[in-house]
């Protein structure tokens, strides 16, 4: 469980970077926390020529508030958006959810640009982006353009990122005033990639759903927003039913894989009891209790 | 629970005289050892489950920056001697066990090409330039597939996969089922599971040409046994081969084999004349350190209408796994399943017949509780299934058939033979300490809101600390029934003790240091143990089977015991007075009521340095020197009941442990916080069993839980608070009262949950009959319940 042979570039800018991304032609891998790309290396699933640290270059970590939501800087690392205060007043969802990220060791390097970029399927960040309209920027030789994230991930590990290109941050839009969330990921042991994960927004207006939004992960190639589910509830009086109904367009709206840790039926219904979990705690949020 | 201080060393909550070394990073693992000029080595292992070789390019490998040599099979007969592991019993057939595969390989992992270069990666890195021809074989995966006639064999001198059969009987078992008003009966499968010691193994070995000797500093739990197999096969004089275990991180079991890369360095260090280190990592851990658990059991056991046992009877199928490991045989767990199941039970007629069957996968071998773990779920089982076909409460059922204070030392149906132990004690101990009564009160409050809440009672003995008239594993040729300890107080008064034992993990340089220091009369701190090192005494086997405290603790009472002798002797002397008056105590000898006194220094320099102090005949008799070896003879008894209490969430089928009791008989406690943590351990692992490891092998032979992200070993965050009662029933079966308590919370833990996650969902009418339960298998299990039930 050595690495293979490799060069070694500790970029001093997001040029420099660049540039270097793009003269390895494909044989270059940019390593930010290194969290899943050391292991890989480790063993050998991955032979790149030459890795490319991001750990160096200023200006690419951090998180400001930008209109009414938050700019992320791509190499935050997992314990900061876990401790940020900004994040807590803005975004509660994603501080709560960070604890369920691995183990603090690896929280305290793994970065938010890392973990997207990685795209595993079963990992909180992505869903986390999709279910909060991010922005995801990237600069290339082309220049800066900005993904939605719901565009960003086209399957297990896959991204829409050209090969060129750099993650440097995530725009998140503001949220609804008084809008309630809710998170549960159910997982083998305490810090493993979940089974099955679900994370929900809910706004009211009076008692009547304004906004609906439902993520789910760990049971489907990308993390997945659920439209059926979330048109079952926006304009509603959320009940029992329409948590049922709503966990049902879930579940079926998910292609989970058998694997090791799980059946594909299993992932499948732990999708619809999350999913009534995460739009039970929402609704009670939004409803200004604590669930 | 509180453990009342007594006075005296032993018995005492004395703190790890280890842990300041281990906690604070200055413990020496064979990793830390650096010598220079040493090579390193990696291995070209196999990739197929089952094939042959056709041939073998090393020379592009060869070639690398920085290799030293590429060895393959034929590149070593010269120097090791092929070696497999015997035995006396009948109906088994030992493999040979290649140091790297010649013809064949037999499973994914398997060494084949060793690269000795500078450095660990440039190893690797020409470790994956070796290009191996294959041609495949069919696998063999499916333990009960290959037992049968026509399957593929993997050792054709042996003719079929069945390497192993042995059955044990008493009674009419066939009369005893057919008349039984009550007869339950199940098929129960534990799964593979491998020891993940947070230190994987690791190998140095450095020859001396000047003294044509050769030192291994192995991460093993048994140089001894090391030492005496490597000096057979390759044919070096035990005065010139020496094995250190230094700090070693955990073991439990899967460090007890001798390991073909062991052999390997030594042969690589002693043909180079340079020194050779291996070093697993995790994928070579996970991949090729013994496993273990891997059986399937089918049982039926029979009960009069009040609950009274009548018979037992059982077929197992232990998956062994590719070649019969050495020393202890592929026997060693599969036959120990028979050996124990009938529990700490009355059970007046018994059949138990098991086979051994080799398949494509990493050997098995010894992992804390051998065989118990597996005997211990099928049987509590069985009895909690008896239990409800009776409508009898389980600690009832248990209370009827439980051997009974009175009826010790009872006759196992095996011919074990029990010496007294607390076995009721145990059952009665861990049910008041849980309010067993209150709990069920509990569960039925909860079943009222629909909650799936569960109670689970496990109850075993096993046998500890064996003396050498039982083989730790069946027919051995290794004596595993002595230990030897020597003490010594050399010039400068200090007191050294010297074992063959190797505590890795245990605490043994703790609880050594007490016998010891009670023992002699001086303070623990003033004791230093020496363990680890096959040089220490003569002959010595290790540490394994829960026998250190027993054995090394029993050598070492009687060797303190006759140096105290010596030190009486010639104090009475110096002191001048009768050796009656002598007191030692905490380091000091006095003459009893007066104040003529000498300490440990001032009474060794007047035997060793001060001329003319002692009398010659006295000199000679005194050197303050003694070793002493000891043979318990048969084992000691040691049982426990476990409780443990679960809570399944209804929808997402996660298991909780709301409480977990323990009620064990350890015999005399030496350290309490060090039983204590042995217990913690034990449980942590059986927990382990019961809800999360699993080695999982696909029909290719491939091994699918490679890392530490597939194969989970339970973190901090999913062991509960244990609530652990230490019984102190007397014994007579060794010297020091000791019972053996390493393995325990392992043997309990597997079947105190399923009997507890089958009472949770007892609603449900579901029978939890393999082990792990996962979520997983819940999920199943549920559905076709559910189904059933619509």
């Amino acid at each position: 469980m050595k690495p293979p042979p490799f060069a070694y570039l500790a970029a001093g800018s997001l040029d420099e970077a660049i540039s270097a991304l793009a003269a390895g032609d494909g044989e270059a891998r940019l390593l930010a926390g290194g969290q899943s790309l050391m292991p890989m290396l480790n063993f050998r699933l991955l032979q790149p020529g030459l890795l490319i640290s991001l750990n160096r270059i200023p200006g690419l970590g951090g998180i400001t508030e930008n209109g009414g939501g938050l700019r992320i800087g791509a190499l935050t690392r997992h314990a900061e958006l876990e401790r940020s205060p900004l994040v807590a007043r803005h975004f509660p969802v994603l501080g709560a959810a960070m604890e369920h990220v691995a183990h603090l060791a690896i929280r305290n390097r793994g970065t938010i640009g890392g973990s997207l970029c990685h795209a595993d399927p079963a990992a909180e960040l992505p869903m986390l982006m999709c279910l909060l309209d991010a922005g995801i920027t990237a600069q290339g030789p082309a220049g800066e353009r900005t993904l939605a994230a719901a565009e960003f991930f086209l399957g297990a590990l896959t991204t829409a990122l050209a090969e060129d290109e750099i993650v440097t941050a995530i725009e998140l839009p503001a949220l609804a005033e008084g809008c309630g969330w809710g998170f549960e990921e159910m997982a083998r042991r305490s810090g493993d990639f979940a089974l099955a994960g679900a994370a929900a927004i809910i706004s009211l207006t009076g008692d009547r759903v304004s906004e609906a939004r439902l993520a789910v992960m760990g049971a489907h190639p990308t993390p997945l927003r659920v439209a059926a589910a979330e048109a079952l509830l926006r304009d509603q009086t959320i009940d029992e039913d329409t948590v049922r109904a709503a966990a049902e367009a879930a579940a079926a709206a998910v292609e989970p894989d058998n694997d090791l840790h799980a059946s594909a039926d299993y992932r499948r219904h732990l999708i619809g009891v999350l999913t009534a979990r995460v739009l039970r705690a929402a609704l009670r949020r939004a409803q200004g209790e604590t669930p | 629970m509180e453990i009342e201080v007594r006075p005296g060393l032993i018995g005492a909550r004395v703190q790890r005289l280890e842990d300041p070394r281990l906690l604070t990073g200055h413990g020496t693992y064979v990793d830390d050892l650096q010598l220079p000029g040493t090579l390193h080595l990696a291995f070209r292992r196999s990739d197929h489950g089952h094939a042959r070789i056709i041939a073998i390019d090393t020379e592009e490998a060869a070639a690398m920056p920085g290799v030293a040599a590429v060895v393959t099979a034929a590149d070593i007969a010269d120097g090791v001697k092929p070696y497999r592991a015997t035995s006396r019993m009948p109906d088994y057939h030992p493999t040979t066990l290649p140091v790297l595969a010649a013809d064949k390989v037999r499973y994914v992992g398997e060494p084949v090409v060793a690269v000795l270069a500078e450095n660990r990666y440039l190893a690797e890195d020409a470790a994956e330039q070796v290009a191996i021809d294959y041609d495949p074989l069919p696998t063999v995966i499916d333990p009960e597939a290959a037992a049968q006639p026509g399957a593929p064999v993997l050792h054709e001198e042996i003719g079929s996969n069945v390497i192993l059969s042995r059955s044990f009987s008493r009674g009419d078992v066939e009369a005893a089922l057919a008349g039984a008003p009550v007869r339950v009966a199940g098929r129960f499968r534990m799964h593979r599971k491998t020891p993940a010691a947070m230190e994987n193994r690791a190998y140095l070995a450095d020859y001396d040409q000047g003294r044509r000797a050769l030192t291994l500093y192995s991460s093993t739990q048994v140089p001894g046994i090391v030492r005496d197999s490597l000096a057979e096969i390759l044919d070096i004089p035990g005065n010139r081969l020496r094995v250190i275990a230094p700090d070693v991180g955990g073991g439990f079991g899967g460090k007890t084999p001798l390991y073909g890369e062991e052999v390997l360095v030594c042969h690589l260090a002693r043909k180079l004349g340079r020194p050779v280190k291996w070093c697993a990592d995790r994928l070579e851990d996970l991949t090729t350190t013994s496993q273990a658990f891997d059986e399937i059991v089918e049982a039926e056991l029979a009960c009069d209408g009040d609950g009274t046992i009548l018979g037992l009877r059982a077929e197992v199928i232990g998956d062994i796994g590719a070649y019969s490991i050495y020393p202890y045989t592929a026997a060693l767990e599969p036959v120990q399943v028979i050996s124990f199941l009938p529990g700490p039970y009355r059970v007046p007629s018994y059949h138990g017949a098991v086979k051994g069957v080799a398949t494509s996968k990493a050997l098995t071998g010894a992992y804390r509780g051998v065989g118990r773990p597996i005997s211990t779920f099928a049987m509590e089982r069985l009895v909690d299934m008896a239990a409800r076909e009776l409508s009898l409460d389980p600690l009832e059922m248990r209370r009827r058939n439980m051997v009974r204070a009175e009826e010790f030392p009872y006759k196992t149906p095996v011919g074990l033979v029990w010496d007294r132990a607390g076995f009721m004690e145990c059952l009665d101990g861990a049910a008041a300490a849980a309010d067993y009564d209150g709990l069920r009160a509990e569960q039925a409050r909860a079943r009222a809101d629909g909650r799936w809440f569960g109670i689970g009672l496990a109850s075993y003995a096993e046998l500890t600390g064996l003396g050498s008239r039982i083989s730790a594993a069946p027919g051995m040729p290794v004596n595993t029934g002595t230990e030897t300890a020597s003490i010594r107080i050399d010039a400068t008064g200090a007191v050294t003790a010297a074992f063959g034992i190797a505590s890795h993990g245990q605490g043994l340089e703790t609880t050594l240091a007490q016998v010891v220091a009670e023992e002699l009369g001086v303070r623990v701190e003033d004791v230093e143990v020496v363990h680890g090192d096959s040089d220490a005494v003569a002959h010595s086997t290790g540490t394994y089977a829960s026998r250190s405290t027993i054995l090394a603790g029993g050598a070492a009472t009687l060797s303190a015991r006759a140096l105290r002798q010596q030190v009486v002797e010639a104090a009475a002397h110096l002191l001048e007075a009768a050796q009656a008056d002598i007191e030692v105590a905490d380091g000091a000898i006095r003459v009893a009521g007066t104040d003529r006194a000498m300490s440990f220094p001032e009474l060794a320099k007047a035997v060793f340095v001060e001329m003319g102090r002692l009398p010659r005949e006295l000199r000679e008799q005194v050197d303050l020197q003694v070793t002493k070896t000891y043979d318990p003879y048969f084992g000691t008894t040691a049982p426990a009941t476990h409780l443990a209490v679960v809570e399944i969430d209804p929808e997402t089928y996660r298991v909780a442990i709301r409480r977990y009791v323990v009620a064990e008989d350890c015999g005399r406690i030496i350290n309490p916080m060090i039983a204590d943590g042995q217990v913690h351990g034990g449980v942590a692992q059986g927990i382990g069993a019961a809800l999360y490891e699993e080695v999982v092998y696909d029909d290719e032979g491939q091994i699918l839980t490679a890392s530490l992200v597939d194969y989970l070993v339970p973190t901090a965050a999913e062991i509960p608070e244990m609530e652990v009662l230490h019984l102190e029933i007397e014994t007579e079966a060794n010297i020091g009262g000791f019972r053996g308590l390493g393995e325990g919370g392992t043997i309990g833990a597997p079947a105190a949950l399923a009997n507890a996650v089958t009472d949770a969902l007892a609603p449900l009418g579901i029978d939890i009959d393999e082990l792990p339960v996962t979520p997983d298998r819940l999920f199943r299990l549920i559905r076709e319940a559910n189904k059933d039930e619509n």
